[in-house]
């Protein structure tokens, strides 16, 4: 382990330090999507701050979010029901993505492609979730981005804020998916390779990964 | 390795052999003509800007002359000048112009990464400075709320341009980051994965460097102005209350209850110091170079320069709230950030200690780049000498929002980056367009530019400390205001417009020597860094013959004992050296 | 290696689709069960950095990195860490400002949501 270690760091010093390519055999998109993805980090971060902010200094009093998410199923209101569900089917997305990344590398391109396809069936139904969500919220609840019946008004103005600019981010990669995916069934990648595939599944567990911090920090706290 | 199977060299000579002017000078997916179109349209609107700060100035030098000038006007030119100064131009010329331009040459690649993306990024760019001049043509004209746009004042009434100005602008702001992150995501991964066989980080000339770090700073400063900017979108269209608190205007009581406008000044500063420094660190990379080329002599520690210019980038994360020392905030905030601002300042000492070490005993040729380099270190030291006195609370506080504050940020991010800028273009003209700029005409601008702006700033430190504040349309009658201040006025104001209209010749040259100029030769300066060894001038799209060029060693080898010439260009092996062989 | 793209046992993947279901569940019954105060704080952020740290090492192959570009993508979040504490420290601030300047109430009770009447 301590012999791993050092090598390790060894490895870290000859990589930064060598010519032509920092990250060695990383094709340029790769390296592009994941300095892209570190940039949109911020901007994910900076929303949820801010969120926590003025949570944090209202002297209202911010609005149980498990029980105004909560879903009436058999007659009892369920906490969270949609939420649970809607990131039960985000992860699975992620799965299925995994596995067409997986399929690209081993070159089956009709199971790649199809496998980019559910997963992009997934990010819909995940988007749909969320537009009934809200439509449950404003009509029913009657919570309105500038304020709401329970509390503090920026319970609301966070939530359509965080929430749709996670939703358009899901939104973006099931298109995208779906033209990588159609591509990919052409045979468009048989010379150049699959990385494409890996990249593309790299933004797609990012939008998954903004849900897993939304989850915690949105709903749960 | 990579290089070669990543780059389909001949496919993208042969995609884009332009057909008409329009695939050629706007539909260009080449490094340099998109670099020219940046740096054509950042001027284009610094000059507007520019003429903004005039009419400030004759304003300020003589109220109640100029009866197109009332005080709304004059928050309205306050605001577009110090926003297109510092984004429009600065930061769309150095990074989207120079790091176009100088990326791939430097480090012997044919192109960014991705051109196509490249493009777009221009394209982009020129959209958001549409967007941002439409405010100039919209009900109730531009914002006047300051280039900081500070809330709850940006979205009151009795600020100007609240009604569609402050909205022109968040969304010109928003889109221009759109843009940037386009060009910096090629930029930073051109110069992580595509530089070519031999040159290692540790060769790369220091202008990459600091663009290098410079685009870092603003792929992860931007977001939060972007943040910031849809939160406040938001405030102003449907009515949220992210920044806004309970209040009331012109004696109503407004919709909006419980927010921060603390929280803007945060995020605003989150990513407006980093800003700071991406101005910043791309002139330092540069004037390195320049030092170093025209003084014929290596830059005195390379390796100190690189890691300054890496811990400066680190340390730029944590000190924004500098800038609010008089803000309300945490008290014990004051400490935590006057102490890091005190730290930032050693790396940034260690850089000018070099380049003054550089110049000693240097075979220094007085060339207009190097009267423009060393004009930069002068004036860095005058305002990062001010800054000293700016980031301890305690002095900050009776100057803070006085014009020793103007005086300070112009010095240090205003006319020390315009210097590198003037001077690099003096440097790299001829590699653009084959033909020298002429040297008398710059020389005249050169010291009508240098000494005006020391005739214009200069006593604005006097008048901050006499108490004059600032953003104020007009003194008057105020009991503090001495007698001195109205004189001053008048005579910056002087100054002010003979270095606005001297810039004239400075456009002049660029036009007249494009046609007339001498003919510059590939390597007028004899400089050693890859560029300059292209096999044509200016060099073509794809930059390179069928093969990339190789570097076996750092780019500062001037005046090598022994050597033939006084320089030796980085593309050149020595004698008996191995490919590749470590630098000794 | 890495030159031949990431290529890894599938079972890996369905391995830990079903920790991030376990994990989500857990997360949820915190709630659930109705735990509050720091028990329920570490619990959730516990699990949430379980969830990220398995998406971001196995899905998105950091794991199979090498050390450049792990360091590269990991270290510079660290800004907004120092971020995110700050802010935390000056909104109790400005909360406090609140209360005691501005006369406003502590930590008032929210009213029930509309439809549960
Ligand atoms: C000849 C050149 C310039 C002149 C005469 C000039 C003049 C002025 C004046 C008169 C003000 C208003 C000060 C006040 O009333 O408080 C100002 C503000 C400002 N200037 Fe300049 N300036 C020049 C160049 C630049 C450059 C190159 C930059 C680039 C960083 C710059 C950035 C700013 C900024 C950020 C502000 C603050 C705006 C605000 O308070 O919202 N200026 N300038
Ligand atoms: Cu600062």
């Amino acid at each position: 382990m301590a012999e791993a270690t050092s090598t390790q760091r060894l490895q870290l010093v000859e990589d930064w330090a060598a010519d032509v390519a920092v990250f060695r055999g990383v094709p340029w998109g790769k390296a592009m999507m994941w300095i892209f993805l570190l940039s949109d980090t911020f901007i994910f971060s900076c929303f949820l701050t801010s969120y926590m902010t003025v949570r944090m200094t209202s002297a209202e009093a911010w609005p149980n979010p498990s029980e105004v998410f909560a879903l009436e199923a058999f007659g009892v209101p369920v906490p969270l029901l949609l939420i649970a569900i809607m990131t039960f089917i985000l992860i699975s997305s992620s799965g299925t993505m995994a596995m067409a990344v997986n399929m690209g590398y081993r070159r089956k391109r009709v199971g790649a492609a199809l496998l980019m396809v559910v997963t992009a069936l997934f990010g819909a139904s995940f988007v749909g979730m969320q537009a009934f969500e809200w439509y449950k919220l404003i009509v029913e609840e009657g919570v309105r981005p500038w304020g709401n019946p329970m509390g503090a008004a920026q319970f609301g103005s966070c939530f359509f804020m965080i929430t749709g600019f996670h939703g358009l981010h899901v939104s973006a990669g099931v298109v995208y998916l779906l033209i990588v995916a159609y591509r990919v069934w052409r045979g468009r990648y048989e010379e150049k390779g699959y990385d494409i595939v890996e990249i593309t599944g790299l933004y797609w567990h990012f939008v998954d990964l903004v849900w897993v911090f939304i989850f915690a920090f949105f709903y749960l706290w | 390795m990579a290089v070669e199977a990543q780059v389909p060299y001949q496919e993208a000579i042969d995609v884009h052999h332009p057909h008409s002017w329009l695939a050629r000078y706007w539909f260009s997916q080449d490094h340099k003509v998109i670099a020219i179109q940046y740096g054509i349209t950042a001027i284009g609107v610094g000059l507007v800007a520019l003429v903004l700060s005039g009419m400030m100035r004759l304003q300020l030098g003589f109220p109640d002359s100029f009866d197109f000038i009332d005080p709304e006007a004059y928050y309205q030119f306050i605001t577009m000048h110090g926003m297109i100064m510092v984004i429009y131009l600065l930061t769309a010329l150095l990074l989207g112009g120079f790091g176009n331009y100088l990326v791939p040459l430097m480090c012997g690649a044919r192109d960014m990464v991705f051109p196509f993306v490249n493009m777009i990024s221009y394209h982009v760019y020129f959209v958001s400075v549409l967007i941002l001049l439409a405010s100039y043509f919209v009900p109730g004209g531009p914002t006047g709320a300051g280039w900081t746009l500070y809330p709850p004042q940006a979205i009151l009434t009795g600020t100007p341009g609240v009604d569609w100005g402050i909205l022109t602008m968040l969304v010109s702001l928003a889109v221009f980051i759109v843009a940037f992150t386009m060009g910096g995501l090629n930029y930073v991964t051109t110069i992580l994965q595509a530089r070519t066989r031999g040159m290692s980080l540790m060769r790369m000339p220091l202008s990459i460097w600091g663009i290098f770090m410079a685009t870092v700073l603003g792929l992860l400063a931007f977001p939060a102005l972007f943040v910031s900017a849809v939160m406040m979108i938001l405030d102003k269209t449907i009515g949220t209350s992210f920044f806004m608190p309970a209040i009331s205007s012109l004696g109503e009581q407004l919709d909006y209850s419980g927010g921060s406008p603390l929280l803007f000044q945060h995020l605003f500063w989150f990513f407006g110091h980093p800003e700071v420094y991406i101005v910043a660190l791309p002139a330092f990379g540069i004037v390195s170079d320049l030092i170093s080329t025209h003084a014929r002599k290596n830059i005195f520690g390379y390796r100190m320069m690189v890691w300054a210019i890496v811990a400066i980038g680190v340390l730029s994360f944590i000190v924004w709230a500098h800038h609010m020392y008089v803000s309300g905030m945490h008290p014990y905030f004051g400490f935590f950030f006057a102490t890091t601002t005190l730290i930032i300042a050693v790396p940034t000492a260690i850089k000018v200690y070099n380049w003054t070490l550089t110049l000693l005993r240097a075979n220094i040729h007085m060339t207009v780049p190097m009267l423009f380099s060393i004009a930069f270190v002068i004036t860095f030291v005058v305002g990062g000498l001010t800054g000293l006195f700016l980031g301890n609370v305690i002095v900050d506080v009776p100057l803070s929002d006085t014009y020793f504050v103007v005086a300070h940020f112009h010095m240090v991010m205003g006319v020390s980056p315009i210097l590198v800028i003037f001077g690099a273009i003096y440097h790299w003209y001829p590699k653009m367009t084959g033909k020298m700029l002429d040297d008398r005409i710059g020389q005249l601008h050169f010291w009508i530019t240098f000494l005006g702006t020391y005739a214009i700033y200069y006593p604005m430190h006097y008048l901050g400390f006499v108490g004059v504040p600032r953003r104020y349309f007009a003194n008057g009658e105020m009991a503090i205001i001495d007698e001195s201040v109205i004189l001053l006025n008048q005579g910056i104001t002087i100054a002010a417009l003979i270095v606005g209209v001297a810039q004239i010749l400075f456009i002049w040259n660029l036009i007249y020597s494009y046609y007339r100029g001498r003919d510059s030769g590939p390597n007028p300066w004899k400089a050693t860094t890859l560029e300059w060894q292209t096999p044509e001038t200016p060099p073509r799209h794809g930059n390179w013959e069928s093969r990339l060029p190789t570097v076996y060693r750092w780019a500062y080898d001037y005046s090598v004992p022994g050597a033939k010439d006084d320089f030796i260009p980085q593309s050149e092996p020595s004698a008996g050296e191995r490919e590749g062989a470590p630098l000794a | 290696m890495a030159e031949t793209g990431q290529q890894h046992p599938i079972s890996i993947y369905f391995w830990i689709w079903g920790l991030l279901f376990v994990f989500s569940a857990a997360s949820y019954m915190v709630d659930y069960a109705g735990f509050q105060g720091y028990l329920r704080w570490s619990l959730i952020i516990i699990f949430m950095m379980l969830k990220a740290g398995f998406i971001v090492a196995i899905f998105m192959h950091m794991r199979w990195e090498r050390v450049a570009l792990i360091t590269a993508i990991m270290l510079p979040p660290g800004a907004l860490l120092v971020l995110v504490c700050l802010m935390a420290w000056e909104s109790d601030y400005t909360w406090e400002t609140r209360i005691v300047y501005l006369g406003a109430e502590i930590a008032p009770e929210p009213l029930p949501p509309p439809s549960h009447h």
